[in-house]
């Protein structure tokens, strides 16, 4: 297989993975704070994607579009921790340990059907960010990069870095992880436990819609694209601990590239081999490459 | 009688059903529901009971229902031994799953189990000479018993009473032993192997048992139309039986046959109705959940409310035969060293309890005297020394093992089940008295099940003062009552040796003085008795012999005047300078 | 006089009020949920299943007749569980549907055996109606494109004119039988073909694909993945363009429009449905008024159009709920105007195709619109 096959598959599984990151960040935020995460975190990538095109076909420019994009998201993700999330605390922890998967499940089902009665069913056209032009391709050593796939790789290191520094060098990032090890304790030291609860999910709306305003000219868009994004933002987080921010970029970017060069080598079961791949690690690694295993002795 | 009488109750409702069908449509959609129920019971035991996260069920589901088609079609065989191979296939890889669920726990074990369900489909799909893929197996022998008229009515009674039995097996699961020791499992594996349990076993078996069903459902839904595709086993259907699962009412007996319920209605109401059926099914969902997040069978609860508590208020009275007593045993540990990431947390201490006697381990926070509990129940494996029980070496014994030698120790942290009552903690602690055939019998019979195990409890909470607390749940109890049913449980277990991890910490003096009544007790009937302790003057007045650690190492043994009076154990307690006695 | 014209009146009254109480249910399944490649499908047909009886309804016909749909959610148990929920809970006498092949393979049984008669569409596997034409009557029928026709149109036409030519294909039932008579169907011509590539569901980027079929040199690209766009994405970045033919899926308006002109120009695929003639221009502006950016697919449209058409018109001849009269009717119909190259006379008891090899063509993308190709 030739160089320049190879470092094509590698752009192209980068940038795959680079948007698996990010959705799994989110898992990863939502996860740590509160032991809770959006099933529909991928309908959520779906509704961003929406948004922006919309926004764009209707002549808006990217950079007001990624704005409001951005700004819904945040409403959404809101919602989601008032409507879907907030409501099952009161009842304790013995009852209903579960019902949050189908809570946020039930939220990503109303969304995909809404998308899909203003949107209709079909695929769309997403218009690229970057060009007037229909595809706009960069290249480089002989290999093509569409300009959103270098957005988002960019974007998704940028995002990991701050990521790390905000949850271990800011107060913010440091009531995170006081609020996912004893809330009450945390409320006591005068951490804002429910606004520390509410940023975490609104982070994680927000960073599945920077991946959906991104996405849009990569991917075939449409209402019913959001499961598969959110099985395998849950496959990258299992890869590289949900514990461990930087081992989801790793996870990320070697589920995305396992993916390309499945599909190089044998594309017939090209999403077979990722799979297993990660059924073996599990098995071997149980808490993914990175994560830290909890002993369950006192 | 009671039981027995509701089950044939329920099976004469089957029998008739049919007949009160008004077409035929509605036997059909009393087959869907009789085999996914099925499959649901089997979800609810594994998720709600023993907690652990399976979003795989689509995967045993295909392999029984492939296992047996592809038997009974492209190899001929015969109906029912073709079931038997489906079934035994499903529960086959439910117990290799099961394995690898022993290492993996929440979303990591859901992800490795999506994972597997993933690539079921994907073989069920692509190996297309072996499943037909998606175009489907035809003529799949259907289960109708040769009549074409009659057919739908025959399968319907066969799924139906396999979901009766089922579900009786799952009654009974939940109203007994089983249950209790699988909610111990899913809330403290350590306190579970502590009480005997072989833990890595009951999961496997549960997991198994798990794929056994959807395995079954699935050969129900095989055998059904005569035909079936790859495209019936996606996640859509683990989904499925989740949403039913967790609507209907996780680890409550009856959600999954409410969840199948609302789950099929739900689906008959939306099918006319395509384009706005999600958004009614997700705000369906959403309304059950918010307000009853413990599934619809809370809605069941609040109306049954009205009816008084059929609890059992009455103290049995039964003889509590216990089984065969372990005989007083010494327990001597030697050369003990434990080290964890660098940490020397033992180093090479020896004691000594012989039956009949209080030996307390004290020394500072930090000294190792928890690690050192942990280490002799068995929960960690010591880095050097020996543990030997009345000459037998039990250093590598498995800790569930050596709790059936007669090992018994109490925790720190407290180590209560909340998911049940007070007096099913208690009764945690008794071994079984009878096979589980003949506990099967009793049940269905009746009232009597376990009377003599919840006899023999009561009495142990009575003893304790603890009498009137036995209906409540662990989280509603005051701290000092916590301790004392974790104590009440510690007996339960007639221990050889009992180890308590701070019996008395945090409680008044009274209490503690309750406490040390009964402590003084059991060694009176000869057990060893090992007691890490801080509260000094329960310590000095109880024990025959103490042992002091300080960062692990043995600094101190002997009498308790002897150990009070020892300068270097003053110096490391209180530091240097005299302690006024 | 009066009093005959009086007791004429009442009797009419009388008539037409009861045949306004029993409607004929034709029931319809059809996959209205799910993953855009089926639901396009889905609801094309639907919507031409229901411009029909508008039209049916305007002309004034004597039977009523009322549409019962369900959505088989892409699931062969949900379809059959509609099935049976059409025949016994709904009485219907005739059912038309649906998109997945699996799915309609699933039912087609159950509904020779209850003598319903079916119409197939717009699932597209050549056994449906193959399986059952044997059986003294058949009562499955299909009014779609059949697979193995637009597949030797389009093979017919690449093994004369490209040297090397390239196969991606899915990996759902439809993909992996597509692959099987595409490469018998080569063989038969005596060539073979250079790379042929499989894409899993969930699969987003073919860049992998892509490359093999260029490392390969492959002029021609059969394109035979429900997603028909994804095959086109990777080319401009590989600046790889070869010449793409597929199925009828190419045809969508959808397809045209994430493709985008330029890429799509040259593309060709079977198909069923000339707009070049006036009266399916006349056809796809009605579509148009009616269902406006709904409306995306007029081959599959026109064609449940007319499957709607035959159904209305036979039930219409034996005039009220009697399933072999009407199955005894749709294969006997005559005289139907399709929109599709459906002929006047589509069936017979040997045939139970709407369409037969000599109505399938060749389709290609000029300038925005799908011509005839010659």
């Amino acid at each position: 297989m030739s160089m320049t096959n190879i470092l094509q598959l590698l752009v192209s599984g980068f940038a795959m993975g680079a948007i698996y990151t990010l959705t799994a960040k989110g898992l990863f935020i939502t996860h740590l704070a509160t032991g809770k995460l959006n099933f529909g975190q991928g309908d959520f990538l779906m509704v961003g994607a929406f948004l922006m095109m919309g926004l764009l076909l209707s002549g808006l420019s990217p950079l007001l579009a990624v704005v409001a994009v951005l700004a819904a998201m945040a409403l959404l993700g809101y919602l989601l921790e008032r409507v879907a999330v907030r409501p099952l605390e009161r009842s304790g922890d013995q009852t209903g340990g579960y019902a949050w998967v189908l809570t946020t499940a039930a939220i990503a089902l109303i969304l995909q059907n809404v998308v899909e009665l203003i949107w209709g069913k079909s695929a769309q056209y997403s218009p690229p960010l970057f060009s007037s032009k229909r595809d706009s391709v960069i290249e480089v050593f002989g290999i093509g990069i569409f300009a959103e796939e270098a957005a988002i790789i960019a974007l998704a290191l940028v995002i990991v870095v701050a990521f790390y520094f905000f949850l271990f060098k800011t107060r913010w990032g440091k009531a995170v992880y006081a609020v996912a090890f004893n809330r009450e304790a945390a409320a006591l030291f005068g951490i804002n436990v429910r606004g520390t609860i509410v940023l975490v999910f609104v982070v994680s709306a927000l960073l599945a819609g920077v991946s959906g305003t991104l996405v849009g000219p990569l991917v075939s868009v449409n209402p019913y694209m959001g499961l598969v994004f959110t099985i395998k933002a849950l496959a990258v987080a299992s890869i590289g601990g949900f514990d461990n921010p930087l081992g989801i970029l790793a996870g990320g970017l070697l589920f995305g590239i396992a993916e390309a060069f499945s599909n190089y080598w044998d594309s017939s079961f090209g999403d077979l081999y990722p799979l297993l791949a990660v059924l073996v690690l599990l098995a071997v690694k149980p808490a993914g490459l990175f994560g830290a295993r909890a002993a369950d002795v006192r | 009688m009671r039981r027995l009488a509701k089950y044939l109750m329920l099976a004469a409702v089957i029998a008739v059903l049919p007949k009160l069908a008004p077409n035929a449509y509605y036997i059909h959609v009393g087959q869907v529901f009789a085999y996914t129920a099925i499959a649901v019971i089997g979800l609810n035991i594994l998720l709600g009971l023993s907690g652990q996260m399976s979003m795989g069920q689509s995967g045993f589901y295909a392999l029984g229902a492939y296992g047996s088609a592809i038997l009974a079609t492209t190899y001929q065989w015969p109906l029912f031994p073709a079931m038997l191979a489906g079934l035994a296939i499903a529960a086959l890889s439910g117990v290799l799953v099961g394995l690898i669920a022993l290492r993996t726990r929440g979303l990591y074990l859901a992800m490795a189990t999506l994972a597997f369900g993933f690539v079921v489909e994907i073989l069920a799909q692509r190996w297309v000479s072996l499943t037909g893929g998606t175009m489907g197996l035809m003529s799949v022998p259907q289960i109708d018993y040769g009549s074409f008229k009659m057919g739908p009515t025959y399968f319907f009674w066969t799924a139906a009473g396999l979901l009766l039995l089922v579900q009786i097996g799952s009654d009974y699961v939940f109203g007994s032993a089983l249950g209790r020791r699988l909610r111990a499992i899913k809330e403290s594996e350590a306190f579970a192997a502590t009480t005997g349990l072989n833990v890595p076993m009951w999961r496997i078996v549960v997991f198994a048992a798990s794929a056994m069903l959807a395995g079954l459902s699935g050969i129900l839904f095989a055998h059904m139309d005569g035909y079936i595709s790859s495209d019936a086993f996606n996640i859509r259907l683990t989904i499925s039986l989740l949403i039913a699962t967790v609507i209907g009412g996780l680890g409550f007996s009856y959600g999954p046959l409410l969840g199948t319920a609302i789950l099929l209605g739900v689906a008959e109401i939306l099918a006319s109705l395509p384009d706005v059926g999600q958004i009614i099914y997700g705000g369906i969902l959403l309304f059950v959940l918010l307000l009853f997040p413990e599934g619809a069978i809370g809605l069941v609860r609040r109306i049954l409310r009205s009816k008084p508590a059929t609890k059992k208020s009455a103290v049995p009275k039964a003889l509590y035969v216990s089984p065969e007593k372990p005989p007083p045993a010494t327990l001597s540990i030697e050369g003990l060293t434990k080290t964890y990431a660098g940490v020397t947390a033992l180093k090479d201490v020896s004691l000594s309890i012989k039956p009949g006697t209080v030996h307390a381990l004290i020394g500072p926070n930090g000294a190792g005297k928890s690690t050192f509990i942990n280490v002799v129940a068995g929960l960690y494996r010591a880095d050097a020394g020996r543990i030997v029980l009345d000459g037998k070496d039990i250093t590598t014994t498995a800790a569930h093992s050596r709790a059936r030698m007669g090992i018994v120790r109490t925790f720190q942290n407290l180590q209560l089940i909340d998911g049940v009552d007070v007096l099913s903690n208690v009764m945690l602690g008794l071994s079984p008295r009878q096979g589980p055939l003949r506990d099967f019998g009793e049940w269905l019979a009746g009232t009597k099940h376990e009377a003599a195990e919840r006899a023999r409890a009561h009495s142990l909470l009575d003893s304790l003062g603890l009498a009137h607390l036995a209906d409540r749940h662990p989280r509603n109890l005051s701290y000092g009552h916590r301790k004392l049913v974790e104590l009440a449980r510690a007996m339960a277990q007639a221990p050889a040796v009992l180890l308590l991890d701070e019996p008395v910490a945090g409680l008044t003096p009274e209490e503690a003085r309750e406490i040390a009544d009964v402590v003084g007790l059991l060694r009176g009937s000869g057990v060893a008795v090992l007691l890490v302790e801080h509260n000094m003057d329960f310590v000095m007045n109880i024990s025959d012999t103490v042992t002091v650690l300080d960062f692990g190492h043995l600094i101190a043994a002997g009498e308790p005047s002897a150990v009070q009076g020892n300068p270097l154990v003053r110096q490391v307690y209180l530091g240097t300078g005299e302690l006024a006695s | 006089m009066r009093t005959g014209f009086l007791a004429g009146v009442i009797v009419g009254l009388s008539i037409g009020s009861a045949q306004a109480e029993d409607a004929v249910k034709v029931g319809v399944v059809q996959s209205l949920n799910g993953p855009p490649a089926i639901t396009d499908f889905g609801d094309s047909y639907l919507q031409g299943i229901k411009l029909a009886l508008k039209d049916y309804q305007a002309s004034g016909a004597k039977t009523k007749i009322e549409l019962v749909v369900y959505d088989d959610e892409a699931n062969p148990q949900r379809a059959v569980s509609v099935v049976q929920r059409l025949i016994q809970n709904d009485q219907s006498p005739v059912v038309i549907g649906t998109v997945a092949s699996g799915n309609t393979l699933a039912f087609a049984p159950i509904l020779q055996k209850a003598e319903i008669p079916l119409v197939a569409g717009p699932s597209i596997a050549t056994n449906i109606t193959a399986q059952f034409i044997d059986q003294k009557p058949s009562y499955i029928f299909r009014c779609s494109m059949v697979e193995k026709f637009q597949i030797d149109a389009i093979l017919d036409w690449a093994a004369k004119t490209f040297e090397k030519v390239g196969l991606i294909h899915s990996t759902t039932g439809y993909g992996m039988a597509s692959k099987t008579e595409i490469e018998n169907g080569m063989k038969a011509r005596g060539k073979a073909l250079v790379g042929i590539e499989a894409v899993a569901p969930g699969v987003n980027d073919l860049t992998p694909q892509v490359i093999k079929m260029r490392d390969a040199g492959a002029e021609l690209l059969l394109d035979f993945h429900e997603s028909f766009e994804l095959v086109y994405r990777p080319m401009a970045r590989l600046n790889y363009h070869p010449r793409v033919a597929g199925n009828w899926g190419l045809s969508s308006l959808k397809v045209a429009d994430i493709v985008g002109r330029d890429a799509i120009e040259g593309t060709v695929m079977g198909q069923a449905l000339d707009l070049g003639s006036p009266r399916t221009k006349q056809f796809d502006e009605r579509m148009r008024k009616e269902y406006g950016s709904e409306y995306r697919w007029p081959v599959v449209a026109a064609l449940g159009y007319d499957a709607g058409q035959i159904v209305f018109k036979a039930v219409d001849k034996v005039g009220k709920s009697d399933p072999k009269a009407i199955r005894d009717a749709i294969e006997s119909i005559d005289g139907v105007s399709a929109i599709s190259a459906t002929p006047a006379r589509p069936f017979s008891p040997t045939d139970h195709e709407c369409l037969d090899k000599q109505d399938v063509f060749l389709g290609v993308w000029k300038s925005g619109d799908v011509i005839r190709m010659n």
